[in-house]
């Protein structure tokens, strides 16, 4: 034990001995694994949003289409849905999207029955009359507004109605409600100039949900213009979505990879003259091989560990503090037209894991596979170069 | 063969890069002992084949034939932990370029054979002290050794070979970068070493060292052979 602490305090001695290479080294280091780092928590944590909206989805959206678009609903599709075997509930949804000029945003204006259960409220209440509504902090912060403030949205008449913020919502995700307009559901279908009897979509629970693809295949039979989208397309959708993107993360930053990949290679395929002189001198005076990779092996883990730290608190910094101001323009695409919206912080620990094993063991071996080539010849050869 | 003999070698041969063009014999059908508690001198012109006898008889390089007898035993087909631990225990070196780790303190330099052994840091340290003292480099401990003299870098060496407390001493071209008291002095802490009870080989080809009274027995080698042994 003894013999090994003392191995330890060498390798920090040796590190200390070469600081402006062992700075350079773990500057490197550190920018690549907060690269990676912020990919992988940036991406992790939007999978991680999306999950949690999902989990709150119903299990079958049905859609009608018309001329291979989106259409509105009849509200008798839902009365025909309701008769299948295995349907628990159908609620019809109202909802659309909001583009307001003034503060190049996109909001979700949502119909409510009174009845959001999914949805928090950070403070005050849902909406009850028709000029009442309930926002997402996104959209309360890009419009100056809170509880008991207004809200001016132009309507499909294009005229101005003025509601009371009676609500602000927080939600573990700030992805769910971020972009959000709450309004009682005949005031949606008025703003929006919906014609009597029909809805955007409309909301299924099914009752066993293995059987989501039976019963969205029987929805589809039965009203053929209409298209199911189960709970388990959305996920899918989704990863796919956010899987791609980090993925092209990934790719650009291949490069600074690459870099990091050449430099561990120069030190895997040879160590300098002095570091093997020094390997020499140890073996001489008595250091065995085993000593001298116990050495080599400490001196990459602190290293490489140092790096990985600094790298991955780095990441989470840029991430959930300063909101990924590098990566967030292309990672999130289409966050240019919602409000803003903040992720919360999360360390995901099989990340955590990953990350290390890619980038602490690669450099550990780097270090200790050339100093093993050399620790293993004759002392005398090594000293003679 | 004499009972005072703590290293011997037998009909010793030493090929460098053996089946290559650039093949070099270095020492061929080398017999000598190496008595104990005497000073004794491997001399000879550059290329004679001294430092690579004194590397063999230190347990640094193996022989490519012939054999090395340690206290008895012989080395060569030993595994490398065993020459290791050999090194560690009976062997201190002291090279020609001192080979001390430039940008590390004195202290440091001195302890590094003590590193990988349970010898405790206190005692370590208190081991290397008493040692600086002996040598005269007291008080020097914590300055870097690139900022010594080429003296005081010397006993530096001397004292990180005597840190293990061996039983034989091996100096290869000690005084070649030492003016004529500086080695008159590296000389008399050999002779003190010597009187310890120590066995000190030196590789030289300076004739103050070879010349000297202190000297017990002198090894000739020439073009890797035996020349004579006086």
């Amino acid at each position: 034990m003894i013999k090994h602490l003392k191995i330890i305090d060498y390798a920090i001695t040796s590190l200390f001995r070469r600081k402006y290479k062992s700075m350079a080294i773990i500057t490197a280091f550190t920018v690549v694994v907060a690269a990676l780092a912020s990919i992988l928590l940036f991406s992790g944590s939007l999978k991680r949003e999306a999950a949690y909206v999902l989990g709150s989805a119903p299990d079958l959206i049905i859609q009608r289409i018309v001329g291979g678009r989106h259409d509105l609903i009849p509200l008798d599709y839902a009365e025909k849905i309701l008769k299948i075997p295995g349907i628990g509930e159908v609620n019809p949804r109202y909802w659309g999207y909001y583009y307001d000029p003034l503060t190049e945003a996109n909001y979700t204006v949502q119909g409510t029955d009174g009845n959001a259960e999914t949805l928090q409220l950070l403070e005050g209440r849902l909406p009850a009359g028709n000029t009442e509504c309930a926002v997402g902090a996104g959209v309360a912060e890009i419009k100056k507004t809170g509880t008991g403030g207004e809200l001016i949205l132009v309507n499909s008449r294009n005229t101005g109605v003025l509601y009371e913020v009676v609500g602000v919502f927080s939600a573990d995700s700030s992805l769910l409600t971020n972009d959000l307009i709450i309004l009682p559901n005949e005031t949606v279908i008025d703003f929006f100039g919906y014609p009597p009897g029909k809805a955007t979509d409309v909301a299924v629970q099914v009752y066993n949900k293995h059987e989501l693809q039976t019963v969205a295949t029987k929805v589809k039979k039965l009203l053929p213009d209409s298209r199911p989208i189960t709970k388990t397309e959305l996920v899918r959708t989704y990863e796919m979505v956010f899987n791609w993107r980090s993925g092209m993360m990934l790719s650009v930053f291949s490069a600074a990879l690459i870099a990091f990949c050449i430099l561990a290679w120069d030190k895997a395929t040879g160590i300098s003259a002095d570091e093997k002189q020094e390997i020499g001198i140890l073996k001489a005076i008595g250091w065995d091989t085993s000593e001298v990779l116990a050495l080599k092996f400490w001196e990459g883990l602190i290293l490489s560990l140092t790096s990985f730290l600094l790298g991955t608190i780095a990441g989470f910094i840029h991430v959930f503090i300063f909101h990924s101001f590098f990566l967030a323009p292309v990672i999130k695409g289409w966050s240019v037209v919602f409000p803003d919206f903040h992720l919360t912080p999360y360390l995901d620990p099989y990340l955590v894991f990953t990350l290390g094993s890619l980038t602490i063991i690669p450099y550990v071996a780097s270090t200790v596979i050339p100093a093993w080539k050399t620790a293993i010849t004759d002392p005398d050869t090594i000293m003679r170069g | 063969m004499t009972g005072k003999a703590y290293i011997r070698t037998e009909n010793l041969r030493k090929v460098y890069n053996s089946g290559k063009p650039d093949e070099m014999t270095a020492l061929q059908n080398v017999s000598v002992e190496i008595d104990r508690g005497l000073m004794t001198v491997l001399k000879g012109p550059s290329g004679s084949g001294k430092t690579s006898l004194l590397s063999t008889i230190g347990c640094m390089s193996r022989p490519t034939e012939g054999r090395v007898l340690v206290d008895g035993k012989d080395v060569v087909k030993l595994p490398e932990r065993f020459l290791t631990d050999i090194r560690r225990k009976k062997f201190g070196f002291i090279f020609q370029q001192f080979h001390l780790i430039r940008n590390l303190s004195v202290l440091d330099n001195i302890l590094l054979p003590l590193y990988p052994t349970d010898i405790k840091p206190v005692e370590m340290k208190k081991r290397a002290l008493a040692i600086l003292n002996k040598l005269a480099i007291a008080g020097k401990e914590k300055l870097l050794v690139k900022n010594l003299s080429g003296g005081e870098q010397q006993r530096v060496a001397i004292a990180r070979a005597l840190i293990n407390d061996p039983h034989v001493i091996i100096a290869d071209e000690p005084t070649a970068h030492l003016d004529k008291k500086l080695a008159a002095e590296f000389m008399q802490i050999l002779a003190g070493l010597c009187h310890e009870g120590r066995t000190v080989v030196i590789a030289t080809h300076d004739p103050f060292i070879y010349g000297h009274s202190l000297v017990g027995k002198t090894i000739a080698l020439r073009d890797g052979q035996l020349e004579k042994e006086l």
